[in-house]
């Protein structure tokens, strides 16, 4: 537990969903893809073994004790498992490089075996589950850990091409929905492997943005896939959290409606808004800047965009978890997120002092 | 009785406001069957309907998708009547883009939808794609003699290779002869100030009255 604290991130996340006190706000900085950055580790390195992947996690979480770790299943691993190709940069995230599908009726001609997301079949998966339950070996007993993995249309779009799934749903929406119908299986399948070892899905539908595709289409396309699977996770045992990148002020009250955990949105939507949406249904996690503040800014607009999301989220009937919009970018400075864990938990100590805020 | 030309011309025009790519060909051939100017059913139908378009993107009305839809049918039409442009009927002495997402990402939807854009608004478009090698941006500007270079980006990691872009312009020598746009989510005002891009744009729509600016057609 980080020497600051009175809780552990268990116990504070136990406390915030029965309604009971505890000593700060939790906090849930993305460090995702930005981990090996404590460890001075490239991106390569951080993607090449369990043993790597967790040592990453276990020495952000020692350094920063924030409220969760978090296993980056990555939002192309469905995508790739099925059989698309993805790149190995240095030090970036990886891409999707040839997608399966050249055209949605290519849906029809292949032989889907959803099976390949299985930790048995997919090395990437098996890698994944291993750094999983070692984070858990080590700090399970205090600290959960999260999964990031796809919904079912940013799986999809993994696999054709997205300009083309965006014509698609219009054009031959019956084919779209062949195409939701094997991602989705293939993620539940994912949301097991992860909840047998104790760790908690994390659904990530970037594609499914509010910058992309209207309401209408998120209720077609997108909604019905993903309630499906939080219902799934439910059913077996599991949490979920769901988060959405981009502006998804339009989206709030579907999204509230997906039957997730926890909400996370980026940092272009007001979370005064969506508190005053959904705030009385779940807790809602959000959403200091992850460009503008955490990569761009220094420790003073790192205290001010903390102050500003307190300021709007506070008082969040179901709870609220104080977190970056979306993950740290990679060029961050490491002093940057120092400043976020030091100003949560100036802060967000309780009892909470707005006066400390203005 | 043969349909007038204004009646025409606004078939076209509804044809790519309303994503009709099949329709549009036909309304085309229809169009210089009867002899019309094929300079006016690009300027005042397709054109006119993507400007159309891309106003409802503005408004909300319309999102990426039907964008996209729209510039099809726009394509489609400008395919059939292209052809038939009389020689001294090009669009004018054209500005000249180069465009393309930096190297490390493949995330190209917003770089295409400033693309259609820019194309619709009469300037000459040479696309690099996505994951572009810095220095082709270089090679591609002083190749074609470039007015505009546009860069796109949705990853931070790659953000700051638009610096080095610009760096490199500087080094070949053409800098002070093209302007630098640049945008995508991660983008903003303020980090196009600090690697020295004089144009910003939030969005593709947005991008046209940047661009025009910069070489100073408005």
């Amino acid at each position: 537990m980080h020497p600051l604290d009175q809780m552990t991130p268990n116990e504070r996340m136990g406390a915030m969903f029965a309604g009971e006190p505890f000593d700060r706000l939790p906090m849930m900085p993305f460090v995702i893809s930005y981990a090996p950055r404590v460890l001075n580790q490239t991106q390569r390195w951080y993607r090449a073994s369990a043993e790597n992947r967790a040592e990453c996690q276990i020495a952000a979480y020692e350094k920063w004790g924030h409220d969760t770790m978090v296993i980056e299943y990555s939002l192309h691993g469905v995508p790739h498992a099925l059989g698309s190709t993805w790149t190995d940069p240095e030090n970036a995230l990886p891409a999707i490089d040839e997608h399966l599908l050249k055209d949605v009726d290519d849906v029809d001609k292949i032989d889907w075996d959803i099976d390949a997301v299985r930790k048995e079949n997919d090395p990437w998966m098996k890698m994944n589950i291993e750094a999983t339950e070692r984070c858990l070996d080590k700090y399970g007993k205090e600290v959960g850990v999260s999964i990031t993995l796809p919904g079912a249309f940013s799986a999809a779009s993994g696999l054709l091409p997205v300009d083309k799934l965006l014509r698609a749903k219009r054009k031959k929406p019956e084919q779209v929905h062949k195409l939701l119908k094997i991602c989705n299986e293939a993620v539940k399948l994912v949301c097991e492997e992860f909840i047998k070892v104790g760790a908690t899905p994390f659904l990530c539908d970037p594609v499914a943005s509010g910058t992309i595709i209207n309401e209408s289409e998120f209720r077609e396309f997108s909604l019905p896939y993903t309630q499906e699977v939080f219902k799934f996770c439910h059913d077996i045992g599991g949490g979920c959290g769901y988060h959405i990148c981009g502006d998804t002020t339009k989206l709030t009250q579907a999204m509230s409606e997906s039957g997730c955990d926890m909400l996370s949105v980026d940092d272009a939507v007001d979370l005064s808004y969506v508190k005053g949406v959904c705030g009385d249904k779940l807790p809602l996690i959000g959403n200091v800047s992850p460009n503008a503040t955490m990569m761009l800014g220094n420790r003073e607009d790192i205290y001010r965009n903390i102050k500003e999301n307190l300021k709007q989220a506070y008082d969040s009937p179901c709870g609220y978890i104080i977190a970056t919009g979306c993950d740290i970018p990679l060029p961050a400075p490491i002093e940057n997120v120092d400043a976020f864990m030091d100003g949560v938990r100036e802060l967000a100590k309780y009892p909470l002092d707005p006066a400390k805020w203005e | 009785m043969a349909a007038s030309k204004e009646e025409l011309i606004e078939k076209l025009y509804e044809c790519v406001v309303e994503m009709e790519d099949e329709d549009v060909v036909d309304v085309c051939n229809e169009y210089l069957d009867a002899g019309y100017n094929a300079y006016d059913g690009i300027m005042d139908g397709l054109v006119a309907g993507m400007n159309k378009a891309s106003e409802l993107y503005d408004e909300e009305e319309y999102f990426v998708t039907d964008v996209l839809l729209c510039s099809d049918a726009l394509y489609a039409g400008l395919e059939i009547l292209r052809p038939h442009l009389d020689a001294d009927e090009s669009m004018g002495e054209a500005k000249k883009v180069v465009i393309g997402v930096v190297e490390g990402d493949t995330h190209d939807i917003g770089k295409n939808l400033v693309k259609i854009m820019l194309e619709t608004a009469g300037f000459e478009m040479y696309d690099l794609g996505r994951d572009v090698p810095l220095d082709a941006f270089v090679e591609k500007a002083k190749e074609v003699d470039a007015d505009i270079v546009a860069m796109s980006t949705l990853m931070t990691t790659t953000m700051s290779g638009m610096g080095t872009v610009i760096e490199k312009l500087q080094e070949a020598g053409i800098r002070d002869r093209v302007k630098v746009m640049v945008g995508g989510s991660p983008i903003s005002r303020k980090f196009a100030d600090e690697i020295g891009a004089e144009g910003y744009s939030a969005n593709a729509v947005e991008a046209v009255a940047v661009a025009k600016e910069l070489v100073g057609l408005e």
